[in-house]
């Protein structure tokens, strides 16, 4: 099959912008707890009325300091109450929210803030606010800096107390589905990050696709707990989308407090990217094993596969009904337990789940639905859903999309989820969209014979590490090999928890520094860990790391105790690097960078 | 891996020496645009040209074509590009003669492989200013002529998605492509179904 198109799509009415749903939900039912937030020991409700009412003064507070329609608000948080409720704000006044990731660099702020021409900077804590501050002469449009944590959010309500109702009202008033609602930041292989231009009509859109998709696996009075950074499109959707669907979402404090707090919250939904789930797994079992009860584990697991494949293929053998039965009690339970005891369903993107993963967890019941898009597609494209549902792929298109394969295997897009292009980047937008308008997703993949969409492979040099971050090892290598004693970088991180750098050591440029550091006569694979030369590459790595944010950064590093050999077949004999080679006979070390953790 | 283990490596294996292909001559081709460009076997005394072309590379070229970007080519590194025995390993140089000093403008090479002596690896690379003109097809279809002539059957290769001129160059011949490591296409093209496109049995050898 080289092209399919999703179920017809119900067009959105003129006012169906994105505060549409939150104005509705708080006018027809004030009481609803719209939010939890943590509270010290408890996570207390949030209603839909005072929701509003607060986004509302916080919107008078963005008019009084002259934010027009069309005006962008930087906004840098970890995902919290607040976010949403600046980011609601934001839209509410007709204005742009420019998300930033609460890791990134400040080299990726300064410029994220400056291209954006972002009037307004609202910033998390103090620790920002500092790192911000040794910028803020270079963001000429930038007019004011609000920190939440030290009452810039209370202030601008104060400040906000003199505008009438009215003029929120009218604002409101004038919302265009196809106004600007917010400009988010990708990075590609090259150049600085782009924003990318998301409307209204976008982004509301791809919640209905996602509600049309989803819906019949929910349930009223389900709970979300939202943990990754709401800075991501497919968290922000999420959140969107519980709010359509008259869910009740839950903030998690921090990833790191996630095991205690999904079992303050006990979510039934919850959206995340490979690595947690490959987190639960292996925490379970390592949990299991080291209670001399591993055997078990591992026949609940192959079990738990086999009954989610039978149920796939439509009949259950009454032996694994049995023996499905019985391990719900001994072991499905316990990991359940984990992630709170009520969970069901989970959303997965960012990167590939894999297969197995997703009939185990299945198995154990939570439902994985793994789906495909980029932030320039809203971003869900394609989706697995309650009934159509095949692991390994990411689903057929949501409503209203086409999927085609390209001559060359690419995968490309229509759909009217599909951005406007990157804010002042005419060149780069050309570039992303060919003359019959398909968007080029930049992936390489299939569709089955039923309109499935597999993934297998990638046009871009980019690699998507488990946690779902997206880092292009070109620019990271090449300031790498800036340093004088370095000859070869090879950063690694696909599909993997974090970034690393395997590195090998100049000899010309060894000798040299050997001289210097009184190691005359020692060799390479001497020194590799010792301090000395370790400090030497520690510095390069983190002069690579400053262009990038933190979870796109080099992590752990090793030095090779030789350089790359055709003998080897590390190179070809042509000379060029094979990277999937010197991944391999570097497994061991590899494994010691992800397994020490 | 030394000169004398590469002798006697190919010695091993039942492949005649270097065997004689029109494609040895110099030989002009006109590019589609109306450039002569003149095509000869890369010979050792190109050692210096060869480093100062690299170093003139933009960091993207040089990434497409080695997988990784050093600034400069190491003696090393050199030595093995010019490591040439005109059977097991063979580079063809393109010089823009029309020119001031006629400079080398791309390299296309193969190098036998070890486990399966009827097949090789091949790798081009095309400097920015002459890229997009056809010279990098130019190039590799005088080398398929040359391994032919070694008896070599399959060329194997990887060349960057975003090289997209090379890809379609290459799909137009039947080569298959494939994605492999995110960014990089593998492509292997069978000799044997490669078609030789008429212009390019036109020779010229009104070189000196």
């Amino acid at each position: 099959m080289h092209a399919t198109e999703g179920p017809p799509l119900a067009p959105l009415s003129s006012d169906a912008h994105l505060v549409r749903p939150l104005l509705d939900l708080a006018t027809s039912d004030p009481k609803f707890p719209i939010a939890a937030v943590r509270r010290g020991d408890q996570y207390v409700d949030v209603s839909a009325g005072e929701f509003v009412s607060r986004v509302r003064r916080l919107a008078k507070g963005l008019i009084a300091h002259d934010v027009v329609p069309g005006d962008r608000v930087a906004l840098m948080a970890h995902t919290r109450l607040e976010w949403l409720l600046i980011d609601y704000a934001i839209l509410m006044v007709g204005g742009v929210t420019v998300p930033i990731y609460d890791a990134s660099s400040a080299e990726q702020v300064e410029w994220i803030v400056r291209d954006s021409g972002s009037v307004l900077f609202i910033i998390e804590t103090r620790t920002m606010r500092e790192m911000v501050e040794q910028l803020s002469d270079r963001f000429t449009e930038c007019r004011r800096i609000a920190t939440i944590e030290e009452g810039g959010l209370d202030e601008l309500e104060h400040n906000g107390s003199v505008i009438p109702d009215a003029a929120v009202d009218g604002r409101l008033a004038g919302l265009q589905l196809d106004d600007l609602a917010t400009l988010v930041y990708t990075s590609g292989t090259t150049g600085r990050p782009k924003g990318c231009m998301l409307t209204h009509r976008n982004l509301r859109t791809n919640v209905m696709q996602s509600l049309d998709a989803i819906g019949p696996a929910l349930k009223p009075g389900d709970t979300a707990l939202l943990f990754l950074p709401l800075a991501h499109t497919l968290t922000k959707i999420t959140g969107l989308f519980v709010m359509e669907s008259r869910l009740r979402e839950a903030f998690a404090t921090d990833v790191a407090h996630l095991p205690e707090e999904l079992g303050m919250v006990h979510p039934t939904l919850i959206c995340a990217v490979p690595r947690i789930f490959e987190k639960v797994y292996n925490s379970a079992r390592h949990r299991a094993h080291s209670e001399h009860k591993g055997w078990i584990f591992d026949r609940a697991v192959d079990v738990a596969i086999l009954w989610s494949q039978q149920r796939t293929a439509g009949r259950i053998r009454p032996r694994t009904s049995a023996a499905h039965a019985l391990f719900d009690r001994l072991v499905y339970a316990k990991i359940r337990q984990a992630v709170g005891g009520n969970l069901r369903v989970a959303f997965s993107g960012g990167g590939p789940l894999g297969e197995r993963l997703t009939h185990l967890f299945a198995g154990i019941g939570i439902d994985i639905y793994e789906g495909y898009g980029l932030t320039e597609t809203s971003p869900t494209l394609t989706v697995n859903r309650p009934g159509a549902w095949k692991p390994g792929t990411v689903g057929q298109p949501v409503a209203g999309t086409t999927i085609r394969i390209a001559a060359d295997g690419e995968i490309l897009a229509k759909g009217p989820q599909v951005f406007q292009g990157y804010w002042h980047n005419p060149s780069a937008t050309a570039a992303t969209f060919d003359v019959d308008g398909w968007f080029h997703t930049g992936d390489i993949g299939e569709l089955d014979d039923s309109g499935y969409l597999r993934i297998t492979g990638r046009k871009k040099e980019i690699l998507v590490t488990a946690a779902g971050k997206n880092v292009a090892p070109a620019p990271l290598e090449d300031r790498l090999r800036a340093h004088e004693l370095i000859s070869q970088a090879i950063v690694i991180g696909d599909a993997r928890p974090f970034i690393a750098a395997l590195v090998t050591i100049d000899e010309s440029a060894f000798e040299q520094w050997a001289v210097e550091h009184g190691h005359v006569g020692d060799r390479i694979a001497d020194l590799r860990d010792a301090e000395e030369l370790r400090s030497a590459i520690q510095s390069a790595v983190d002069e690579a790391n400053r262009s990038v944010s933190r979870p796109e950064s080099i992590r752990k590093f090793v030095i090779l105790p030789r350089d790359l050999t055709i003998e080897a077949d590390e190179l070809t004999p042509t000379l060029k690097l094979r990277r999937a080679i010197v991944e391999k006979s570097y497994a061991d070390v590899i494994d010691s960078i992800y397994f020490t953790d | 891996m030394t000169r004398r283990s590469r002798e006697s490596e190919s010695q091993a294996d039942s492949s005649p020496r270097a065997v004689f292909s029109p494609a040895w001559l110099p030989h002009m081709r006109f590019l589609p645009d109306g450039h002569r460009i003149l095509v000869r076997p890369l010979v050792p005394s190109d050692r210096q040209q060869l480093a100062a072309r690299y170093e003139a590379l933009s960091p993207a070229v040089r990434r497409s074509r080695f997988g990784s970007a050093p600034d400069h080519l190491s003696v090393h590194q050199l030595d093995e590009l010019l490591e040439l025995d005109y059977n097991d390993r063979f580079a063809l140089a393109a010089v823009a003669v029309d020119e001031p000093f006629e400079p080398g403008v791309a390299v296309a090479r193969y190098a036998r492989r070890r486990d399966n002596p009827t097949e090789a690896e091949a790798a081009v690379i095309v400097i920015e200013a002459y890229q997009h003109r056809g010279i990098g097809s130019i190039l590799l279809l005088d080398l398929v002529e040359v391994a032919r002539a070694h008896g070599i059957t399959a060329f194997l290769g990887t060349v960057m998605w975003e090289n997209a001129d090379l890809l379609d160059a290459l799909r137009s011949w039947g080569v298959t492509v494939e994605p492999t490591e995110p960014g990089v296409a593998a492509v292997r093209a069978q000799l044997s179904e490669i078609e030789q496109p008429a212009r390019h049995r036109v020779w010229k050898h009104d070189v000196t």
